[in-house]
C-alpha cells in the first residue's frame, strides 16, 4: 500500500495565483497594522503624548544656592518615575516669564527679580499615573529648599482618564482591524476551500483523510500568517523609522526611533505574529468546514 | 485478493440486490457486466472502501474494509485508481490539473519527474500535449483517457474503470487491452464495470461467472488470444 502523500502547501500547489493574490494583500494589511502596532506600543497610548505636555514644578525658596539645587534636581532625576529633572535658576526663570509675556520689565524695577528657582520635573510615560505622580510630588513637599510643588493634582486624575480612554479606543480601533482581517481572510479562505472542493474530494476519495487536509492547511496558513506578519511588521517598522527620524515632531506623540528595538517593542511585534498566525490558522480551520463540491 | 461476501443494497426502499459474492484475484483484469441502473458504480464504490454496503462485507488481502482498521481501509483507498464515470467537468480544470491532482494523492514525486511522466501517459492514450487544455471542452472519450492517464500517474495497484471502455470509444479498445493486460502482468488488478464487453474480449475471456445482475468475465493477460 502507498506511502501518505505530502500535504504540506497544499493550496499552494493546486491554486498558486489566487494565493499569492490573498499573500500579498494580507502582507499589506500586516503592514497597516504594524504601523497601528509599533505606534501604540511606542506611544502607550496617549501617555507619550500626555508625559510630553505634563511637568511638575517645584518652586524652591530664594535662599536656597544654586548648587544645592542643581543636588537636589539630580536626586529628583534619580526616582523611578522620573524621566527628568531640570533646575532653572531666578535669572532664567526670569528671562521664561518675559518671553512668556513681554514688556513686563518695570516689574523688577526697585525690587530686583521677583521669581523664585526652580525643578522642571518630567514624568517618564510608562509611569505616568497618579500614584507616581504623588509618589514625587511627595517626595518633593518633603524637601525644607522646596517652597511649592505645583502638580497639577486637581486636573490631573481627568487629564490620565481622557489619557486612558484615548488608549483604549487606540487599541480597540487595532483589534477591530484585527477582527476584520480574521473576517475577510476567513472568507478568502472559505472561497478557497469552495474552488479546490473538488481536488480535496479527489483527494479524499483516494484515502487522505479530510482531518489530516485540514491540519496541513491550517499549518500551512500559520507559517504562512506568522511570516507574512513578520515580514509586514519589520516594513513597517522600517518606515516608521524613517518617518520618525524625517518628521522629529511626530517623537512627540509616539516616541524616539530607537525605542523600535526596545524588548519591550520587539515582544509585542513578535506575540503579535503569533497572534497573526494563529488567526490564519483559524480562519482556514473555519473556512474548510463548511466548505461544498467545487470543482469537479 | 478482493473479496465481497454476501454483499447487499438496499436503497431506494427496494432491495438492489443481496447475497451476492466476487472473488478479484491479483495480478487480473476483471470485466464486469450488468444492466443500466444495475448497480455497477455502487459496487465499485463498495470494493473501492468508498461506501459501506447495506448487508456483507468486503476484505482485502484478509482484511475487512468495512469492520476492521480504519487506518488499513484509508491505505487501501490510497493504493487504489479510480476512472469515473464522466459527468460535467469544473471550466477551469485542466487535463495538467488532473494529473497534479493525481500526484498529490501519491507520494511525493519532484516536479520535472511529473511532467515527464504526464508526457509519456498522455501519448500513450493518445492525448500528446493535452495538459494545457481544459476538460470541459474535450470529447467522452478524450476526457476519460485523460483521466485514465492521469490515475497511472500514481501507478495504483488497484485500478477500478467505470464505463471507461465505452466512453474511450472503439478506435481504443486496442490499446485499452493492451494497456490492461500489461497493468495485470506487472501485478495490478484491473476491475471494469461497463454496460456490455467487447465481443472480442468476451470471446477471448470465455464464459463469465453469472453474480446476481452481474457478469463477471476474467480478460486473459498473457499474449493474444
Amino acid at each position: 500500500m502507498s506511502e501518505r502523500p505530502s500535504l504540506w502547501w497544499i493550496d499552494w500547489r493546486l491554486s498558486r495565483a489566487p494565493l499569492v493574490r490573498e499573500a500579498v494583500g494580507r502582507f499589506l494589511v500586516f503592514c497597516l497594522l504594524g504601523v497601528a502596532l509599533l505606534s501604540l506600543l511606542l506611544s502607550g497610548g496617549a501617555s507619550r503624548f500626555l508625559a510630553d505636555r505634563y511637568a511638575i514644578t517645584a518652586v524652591l525658596r530664594a535662599e536656597v544656592p544654586s548648587a544645592e539645587a542643581e543636588g537636589l534636581a539630580r536626586k529628583v532625576a534619580a526616582l523611578p518615575p522620573v524621566r527628568s529633572a531640570v533646575y532653572r535658576d531666578a535669572e532664567a526663570a526670569w528671562k521664561e516669564f518675559l518671553r512668556a509675556y513681554p514688556g513686563l520689565d518695570p516689574l523688577r524695577g526697585a525690587g530686583g527679580n521677583p521669581l523664585p528657582g526652580y525643578i522642571e520635573i518630567r514624568i517618564r510615560p510608562d509611569r505616568l499615573t497618579g500614584a507616581d505622580v504623588d509618589l514625587v510630588a511627595s517626595a518633593l513637599r518633603s524637601v525644607p529648599h522646596v517652597e511649592q510643588v505645583l502638580a497639577g493634582e486637581e486636573g490631573l486624575p481627568r487629564m490620565l482618564r481622557a489619557g486612558r480612554l484615548a488608549s483604549w479606543a487606540g487599541w480597540g480601533v487595532f483589534g477591530a482591524f484585527l477582527a476584520g482581517f480574521f473576517l475577510v481572510a476567513r472568507l478568502q479562505e472559505r472561497a478557497r476551500a469552495v474552488a479546490l472542493a473538488g481536488d480535496f474530494a479527489f483527494l479524499a476519495e483516494r484515502g487522505v483523510p479530510a482531518g489530516r487536509l485540514a491540519l496541513f492547511r491550517a499549518a500551512g496558513a500559520a507559517i504562512s500568517g506568522f511570516l507574512l506578519a513578520a515580514a509586514g511588521t519589520a516594513t513597517a517598522g522600517g518606515a516608521l523609522f524613517l518617518a520618525l527620524r524625517k518628521f522629529p515632531f511626530l517623537e512627540g506623540g509616539i516616541g524616539p526611533p530607537s525605542d523600535l528595538l526596545l524588548p519591550r517593542t520587539v515582544a509585542g511585534a513578535v506575540l503579535f505574529c503569533c497572534v497573526a498566525a494563529l488567526l490564519s490558522a483559524a480562519a482556514s480551520l473555519l473556512g474548510w468546514r463548511p466548505a461544498p463540491s467545487g470543482r469537479k | 485478493m478482493i473479496e465481497g461476501f454476501r454483499l447487499g443494497i438496499f436503497s431506494r426502499g427496494t432491495t438492489l440486490w443481496d447475497g451476492l459474492d466476487f472473488a478479484f484475484g491479483d495480478a487480473g483484469a476483471w470485466f464486469v457486466t450488468g444492466q443500466p441502473s444495475s448497480g455497477k458504480t455502487l459496487l465499485l464504490s463498495i470494493l473501492r472502501g468508498a461506501r459501506r454496503p447495506d448487508a456483507g462485507d468486503v476484505v482485502v488481502s484478509g482484511e475487512s474494509l468495512y469492520r476492521g482498521n480504519a487506518a488499513l481501509a484509508l491505505a487501501w483507498r490510497a493504493s487504489c485508481g479510480y476512472v469515473p464515470e464522466q459527468t460535467v467537468a469544473d471550466p477551469r480544470l485542466t487535463v495538467g490539473d488532473l494529473f497534479l491532482r493525481s500526484a498529490l494523492a501519491g507520494s511525493r514525486v519532484p516536479e520535472s519527474e511529473r511532467k515527464e511522466r504526464t508526457d509519456r501517459l498522455l501519448e500513450m492514450v493518445d492525448l500528446q500535449g493535452a495538459s494545457g487544455w481544459r476538460v470541459a471542452e474535450l470529447s467522452l472519450s478524450e476526457r476519460v483517457r485523460a483521466c485514465l492517464a492521469a490515475e497511472l500517474l500514481r501507478g495504483p495497484k488497484v485500478l477500478f474503470c467505470d464505463g471507461m471502455v465505452a466512453g474511450a470509444g472503439v478506435p481504443f479498445w486496442e490499446m485499452l487491452w493492451g494497456l490492461f493486460r500489461a497493468l495485470a502482468r506487472e501485478g495490478n488488478t484491473v476491475v471494469l464495470a461497463e454496460r456490455r464487453i467487447p465481443e472480442r474480449w468476451a470471446l477471448a475471456a470465455g464464459d463469465p461467472e453469472p453474480v446476481g445482475p452481474f457478469r463477471v468475465y476474467r480478460l486473459p493477460v498473457q499474449g493474444r488470444e
